[in-house]
């Protein structure tokens, strides 16, 4: 086959011209403090990409207006697309080189952040995850990699808390007696919080695992099998870890196969933590906890008065831009902002070593900043389980409000046991 | 799990509720598939934007539904000449033209196709998922113990309708038996004096508009997102497999084939594992019996 | 040698100009894209050889890829072997699985066999899923980066010569392919399986070779991935998207020729990068833009120029001719 040279050069060309054109910002005007966002916008985990890219503008525009932005400058951010893990090592390039940030922060997805910390390590940018949950991502040995959110396994560490601590005298069980059946969708994030809550129930408090099953939530249409198993095993506690449409489908057949248990756990933002599973099920959505951030009902007094400060600002700033209380991901990409500018205040460089020691150096105690976290982070970047305060919210009556740390909030968790379907007013 | 295996009337019901879900479930698979059996066995097309054009007719039962406040079951009366306007527009600007060309390049553009349908409705609509919630969603019928789901059960009744519709029209009309000629022999029928490509057009604009009231049906059971059709493409292609070329009843017998799999892998051996059974069940297929379980040997060939 | 190379001189220069690019080019965002276009174009390369050179249509080529992704990442990570060992791993694993493919693409025809290759890497993604015990399961594997050659933890440049090898690995065997005997014979099998049979050809057993050997080299250019990317997750490396990438830039670039996936590949990974690096902070509405250009410049470019860019290079030359 012969090619034409002048083809080939064309399009060489053109190669060369999208390239240097796309995205050639370089450094930021002074005044302006420059820092690298990736989130998932398109692709199957584009909903949430997009929230916590909306929680870090709504951090952004009220720490310059409010607070001085960061460093004494003005906070900027650079957008990358991540979809996939090629794709998210690809835009953390470009906002490592092109837009020249040291510091890049998201990805909200433990598919994505893998990949992003592993670029930023290679061209010496510090990595603030503010959300994904992978167990490993703090043991590679990369440097300059944090991550202000706790790991699966601290999810799973509290679903287990509240469950023996809070949900068990309710029902006037032991611990040890519970029976409880765990559910989950396969991704990492599931298999991370699922696995995790297995072992802590079973090594701590001795609970009874009477079932255990994963699932591929884009395909899943039906989950009355699945149901029906469950409805024979008759667990007290479901923990049921949905990532959409699956969570809905569940509690619907459950409730036409009136499949009755006594509890429901979930956590994260997703699933039963999404505002859709309110919108689909309206008043039917009764009864179900998920472990979030705070959530209505949450007792601004029991913070520290930096504590409330922020936390006030913030919401106020989400309810005047989306007209709603903050989400999860609001939440996570707030805080994890919030908690980049204290940081940078009190290091006041971004040179690598220099941000460690102030990373370091900060401990606060619970109470102490937006969504009632402390802050102590370990050697290796990672923020402390008892630090990172979560809290179990409930759907009450199309809202999900906080109901435990009971001192935190002023609202209380009803309807435990769940009783009759119908029953949940 | 022992004592589940043992048969006392609590099992009779387990079986009961199981055999009822595999209808239902065959049900949904049927409907969302009966339009790709007829593309497929008269046009010899492999559609991959199917799903895609599902996930629009969910989309217009929820915005009917989140503007207006028009029940799905009204929807879809109207969704079946949309749809099939729609189809006749998709062939005209996208299939005509790779109608006679390779499988490669029929297959790479329902791929493109099938991209920018799910990004149009990214763009136009974001990628939350929506919810059409009527106030017969949760509506079931009890008989005895066991319990349907009145929208599914519609659903089910629908696909069995439609089926029947279909066949009969390929049967008796004389434009199903010109379809049917033109899926027999491309040359031939056109040597008859048929005009192919108004066969092709008006094949797939029903096909179009069959998979777009399945959507609107099916809209109130899932959520309604832009790759919500990535959830039943596979299966729609496992049913019309199983099925054999273009042929409706064996369509519908593999949906409940499918959905069998489905129901028993998954409380025998856990939700995991459907997936595989069925898309093993599949490769089965294919390798011994690629004319599906109710085609005619040979078949596969014609035309391919 | 001199004579073989200016019969080419479109991958002389496509491929001189990616040697050379490094020496010249210090932007690492440059030289990322570059890796991916070569890398992207391997793949491609890889899918030619049953696809436009076999006739065997596959979308479901990512099974390969992760096979051998995975195959690098567990040598590492669970063997605590170097990722060429894993490579080596993933090639012999491939090998069987594209004998698999290659036996299934004996009984089925054109639309039939897509699906089943679909089908094929759907079961390896649930499977790898759900064993968690060997494969991590759904929360993938992430790939150390340890500084060296033998490790493939390189730098920048190091990865552009890399890809290149990659590149020119798969280019070498297309081209292989155009010249010899067995690639006449997969020609005939490609136009017309039938009159080759008659003519004493054994087209099931070069079917099977082809699809075997499409499977090894893109298994190869999976465990390159892995280390380059450094995470390895079961629903990307499994999933369709990628079967259809690597198809997609052979057939703009135009199927069964040798350079066509590499063309391809550099006008949709270039275009690809160049959108979204533009569209995604400018409004996050509007961030799906790029595919939908992307997936309509598949269907105008399939519809319109099926021979992909190197038709119309072919065109354009014939149409000089004649003027």
């Amino acid at each position: 086959m012969r090619h034409r040279p002048s083809l080939v050069i064309t399009a060489v060309v053109a190669l060369t011209l999208a390239l240097v054109a796309g995205g050639s910002h370089g450094q930021s005007l002074s005044g302006e403090y420059k820092i690298g966002v990736l989130e998932p916008l398109t692709g199957n985990l584009a909903v949430q990409g997009k929230l916590h890219l909306e929680g870090y503008e709504i951090m952004r525009d009220l720490i310059n207006s409010r607070f001085g932005g960061v460093m004494g400058k003005k906070l900027v951010l650079a957008v990358g697309d991540g979809p996939d893990p090629t794709t998210v090592a690809s835009e953390a390039t470009r906002l490592a080189t092109r837009e020249g940030v040291k510091i890049i922060t998201g990805t909200f997805s433990s598919r994505l952040c893998g990949a992003a910390s592993e670029v930023a390590a290679r061209h010496n940018v510090i990595y603030w995850e503010s959300s994904c949950v992978d167990p490993r991502f703090n043991k590679r040995g990369l440097k300059h990699v944090y991550r202000t959110e706790i790991d699966a396994s601290g999810f799973g560490w509290y679903n287990v808390e509240f469950i023996a601590k809070h949900l068990a005298p309710r029902l006037n069980l032991k611990p040890n007696q519970l029976k409880i059946a765990f559910l989950s969708e396969d991704s990492s994030y599931g298999q991370g919080v699922t696995e995790s809550a297995r072992q802590r129930a079973k090594q701590e408090f001795g609970m009874q695992e009477l079932m255990l099953e994963y699932y591929n939530w884009t395909t899943l249409n039906d989950m009355t099998p699945t149901i029906l198993k469950m409805k024979q095993l008759n667990p007290d506690v479901v923990h049921h870890i949905g990532f959409g449409n699956d969570a809905v489908l569940f509690w619907r057949q459950s409730k036409e196969q009136n499949f009755l248990f006594k509890a429901l756990v979930h956590a994260g933002a997703t699933g039963y933590g999404g505002g859709d599973f309110g919108k689909a099920l309206g008043n039917d959505a009764n009864g179900v906890f998920a472990l979030l951030e705070p959530g209505p009902g949450f007792r601004l007094e029991a913070l520290r008065p930096e504590g409330q400060q922020i936390e006030k600002a913030f919401r106020e700033a989400v309810q005047k831009r989306t007209g709603t209380y903050p989400f999860g991901a609001h939440q996570l990409a707030g805080s994890g902002l919030w908690l980049l500018k204290l940081v940078l205040d009190r290091s006041k460089s971004d040179d690598p070593e220099k941000f460690n020691a102030a990373v370091m150096a900060l401990d606060m105690p619970v109470g102490s900043m937006i969504n009632g976290w402390g802050v102590k982070f370990s050697e290796v970047g990672q923020n402390a389980n008892d630090r990172v305060q979560h809290y179990m919210l409930q759907w009450q009556n199309g809202q999900l409000v906080t109901v435990w740390p009971e001192e935190f909030t002023t609202l209380r968790a009803k309807w435990i046991p769940l009783g009759a379907w119908d029953q949940r007013k | 799990m022992d004592s589940a295996r043992r048969l006392g009337p609590a099992q009779i019901d387990v079986l009961a509720q199981l055999a009822v879900a595999t209808v239902l479930l065959g049900g949904i698979y049927a409907l969302i598939a009966v339009g790709l059996t007829l593309i497929f066995g008269i046009m010899r097309v492999v559609n991959f934007a199917h799903g895609e054009f599902l996930m629009l007719g969910m989309y217009l039962a929820f915005w009917a539904f989140a503007l207006y406040a028009v029940d799905p079951y009204v929807v879809v009366l109207v969704s079946i000449p949309v749809f099939f306007v729609v189809g006749l527009v998709a062939y005209v600007l996208v299939m005509r033209g790779v109608i006679q060309a390779s499988h490669n390049v029929q297959i790479f553009t329902t791929v493109g196709l099938s991209v920018v349908l799910q990004n149009v409705a990214l763009v136009a609509w974001s990628g939350d998922f929506r919810f059409v919630r009527p106030w017969h969603l949760s509506t079931v019928i009890r008989a005895g113990a066991t319990i349907f789901n009145l929208t599914q059960v519609v659903a089910f009744l629908i696909a069995v309708a439609l089926t029947i519709a279909l066949v009969a029209f390929m049967k008796w009309t004389h434009a199903g038996r010109v379809m049917r000629a033109t899926a027999q022999d491309r040359d031939a029928a056109t040597l008859m004096g048929i005009d192919t490509d108004r066969v092709y057009r008006l094949t797939f604009a029903i096909g179009i508009a069959a998979v777009g009231a399945a959507g609107v049906l099916v809209a109130p059971l899932y959520s309604v997102y832009p790759t919500a059709g990535l959830q039943f493409v596979l299966i729609s292609y496992v049913v019309v497999v199983l099925g054999g070329l273009g042929d409706m009843f064996g369509a519908m017998l593999g949906s409940f084939i499918v959905a069998l799999v489905e129901v028993a892998g998954s409380y025998l051996f856990g939700t995991a594992w459907k997936e595989i059974f069925y898309f093993i069940l599949f490769i089965l297929v294919l390798v011994f019996r690629p004319v599906g379980l109710f085609g005619q040997r040979g078949a596969e060939t014609l035309g391919v | 040698m001199i004579a073989r190379l200016r019969s080419r001189p479109g991958a002389v220069a496509l491929f001189g100009l990616a040697a050379l690019t490094p020496l010249v080019v210090r932007d690492a965002y440059f030289l990322d894209s570059l890796v991916l276009i070569l890398l992207w174009g391997a793949l491609s390369a890889a899918w030619n050889v049953a696809g436009g050179y076999a006739g065997q249509v596959s979308i479901g080529h990512a099974s390969f890829f992760g096979i051998g992704a995975y195959a690098a990442a567990l040598m590492v990570t669970r063997f605590g072997q170097g990722p060429w060992l894993g490579m080596l791993a993933g090639v012999v694993l491939s090998l069987g699985a594209g004998f698999i493919i290659g036996f299934l693409s004996n009984r089925l025809k054109g639309p039939y066999f897509a699906l089943s290759t679909i089908a094929f890497a759907q079961v390896l993604l649930i499977g790898v899923s759900r064993w968690r015990g060997f494969t991590a399961g759904g929360e993938g594997i992430p790939v150390p980066f340890r500084p060296g050659f033998a490790t493939l933890g390189l730098g920048h440049v190091g990865w552009v010569y890399m890809a290149l090898a990659a590149a020119l690995l798969c280019y070498g065997v297309e081209v292989y392919l155009e010249r010899s005997r067995i690639g006449y014979r997969l020609a005939g099998v490609r136009e017309d399986e039938d009159a080759a049979e008659a003519l004493g050809i054994p087209t099931r057993r070069l079917k099977v070779f082809a699809v075997a050997l499409s499977a090894a080299l893109t298994s190869v250019c999976g465990s390159l991935w892995a280390q380059y990317i450094g995470f390895v997750d079961p629903t990307y490396v499994f999933s369709v998207d990628l079967s259809v990438r690597f198809a997609l830039n052979a057939i703009i670039g135009g199927m069964g020729t040798a350079l066509g996936p590499y063309l391809g590949s550099i006008l949709i990974t270039s275009l690809e990068t160049y959108l979204r690096a533009t569209f995604s902070g400018v409004k996050t509405g509007f961030a799906g833009i790029y595919l939908i250009i992307y997936g309509t410049a598949l269907i105008v470019v399939v519809r319109f120029a099926p021979g992909g860019l190197a038709g119309v290079a072919s065109r354009l030359r014939a149409r000089r001719a004649q003027a």
